[in-house]
């Protein structure tokens, strides 16, 4: 669900900049530091992961694609700041080698689908996961998607409601065609992550052995 | 023939402009101005501009014209009116625009060079590259070894019915792979 680049002012794209500097400065000082050398290979698997699973966008109305994210795996096992680091990767990656989304929006692609839904995806599940470890590990990575589309639709409206002529289409059109295919996309994104964590379980069980 | 990257001090200031440069373009909205911009922008990377040109067209402008297409669309079902066309090509111009700056200059700067004073940024940047290469090599033999299973060229079905082994096999060996990276790491002193 890339905004891609030229569909938002620098009025919107520069205080997310601003908003996500410091958040880039921590979170890369506390997952991707030279002390983390057992994590940080780990994370950069993922990463790429997460770079192959994005790179699959189908474009729809709205201004912005669907596609799942793999990034709520990372928020899950390591923090949300992890996944917004490592979401901010994929999206600099993809910006500079395909095209896709931008440098100018890279700050609220990142803010969006790295680091509030995968936020609110953490939350549930560490609320869910004293009662069922699984069902916490879908619904928080299935709850990641459809919030991170409402963020992206709420800043394409409010580019709207600033400057209708960056992207004319007003909030309620937008959300109305962004949040179904993100919901959907969000149960392949719940099973995606539920099979990748019973997976990493298993070869990290297998190493032990 | 890609062009010879700049050294290192040179590119961080070319990195520099171009940043400036991108986030002024982004706030360019009218169509004649931007069309205009993107005559400058041919003239001053006038070196290699047509292998940018084809890049863009091939990867970013048929995404952007198809997401930009379908907005319009739904526009017209939703408001039930033909929304007004000039903001919408006006989107998919200054979206070639930037991608054409963005890939003309990563064409000149020596990327890695450039981050050689930030080493969190450089070791970023390689292990995650190094990892995307890995994935790549990974992707390909199994696509290989899902046509070597069938009879027939594998079509779309296929590949999805292969889609969960093929990313149960991604992570696993990424995992192992990754391991093998942070003993590199280690015997390297970090």
């Amino acid at each position: 669900m890339h905004v891609p680049d030229g569909f938002l002012s620098p009025l919107v794209t520069l205080p997310a900049y601003a908003a996500a500097t410091p958040l880039w400065a921590l979170g890369v000082r506390r997952h991707f530091g030279s002390a983390q050398v057992e994590a940080l290979p780990v994370l950069g698997s993922l990463t790429a992961v997460a770079f192959v699973i994005q790179t699959l966008m189908i474009p729809i109305p709205g201004g912005t694609s669907t596609h799942l994210l793999g990034v709520p795996l990372l928020a899950l096992r390591y923090g949300p700041l992890a996944a917004f680091v490592a979401e901010s990767l994929v999206l600099v990656l993809q910006a500079l080698l395909l095209g896709a989304g931008g440098v100018t929006v890279l700050a609220v692609n990142a803010l969006a689908m790295g680091l509030i839904g995968p936020s609110a995806g953490w939350l549930l599940h560490r609320v869910l996961r004293p009662v069922h470890a699984g069902a916490a590990a879908f619904l928080g990575a299935a709850v990641a998607l459809p919030v991170a589309a409402a963020v992206v639709a709420g800043v394409l409206g409010l580019q709207q409601r600033l400057d209708p002529s960056y992207f004319p289409g007003p909030l309620p059109v937008v959300a109305a065609a962004l949040l179904l295919p993100a919901v959907l996309a969000g149960l392949l994104e719940g099973a995606y992550t539920l099979v990748a964590m019973r997976l990493l379980g298993r070869v990290r069980g297998g190493a032990g052995a | 023939m890609a062009a010879r990257a700049l050294d290192a001090r040179r590119s961080r200031w070319l990195l520099l402009a171009w940043a400036v440069a991108i986030f002024a373009l982004s706030a360019v909205t009218d169509p004649g101005t931007l069309a205009v911009l993107a005559v400058v922008a041919g003239a001053v990377f006038a070196r290699g501009a047509g292998a940018v040109l084809r890049r863009v067209l091939v990867t970013v402008v048929p995404f952007v014209a198809l997401l930009v297409g379908a907005s319009w669309a739904w526009m017209r079902l939703v408001v039930g009116v033909a929304p007004d066309g000039q903001a919408y090509a006006a989107l998919v111009l200054r979206a070639a625009l930037l991608a054409f700056v963005t890939f003309a200059v990563m064409r000149r700067v020596d990327l890695l060079g450039a981050l050689a004073g930030w080493p969190t940024a450089s070791r970023l940047a390689v292990l995650t590259l190094a990892q995307v290469h890995a994935l790549r090599l990974v992707a390909t033999e199994s696509w290989q070894g899902l046509q070597s299973r069938l009879p027939r060229r594998p079509g779309a079905v296929d590949a999805v019915r292969g889609a969960g082994g093929v990313t149960g096999a991604l992570l696993t060996l990424s995992t192992r792979n990754a391991r093998e990276v942070t003993d590199a790491l280690r015997s390297r002193g970090f």
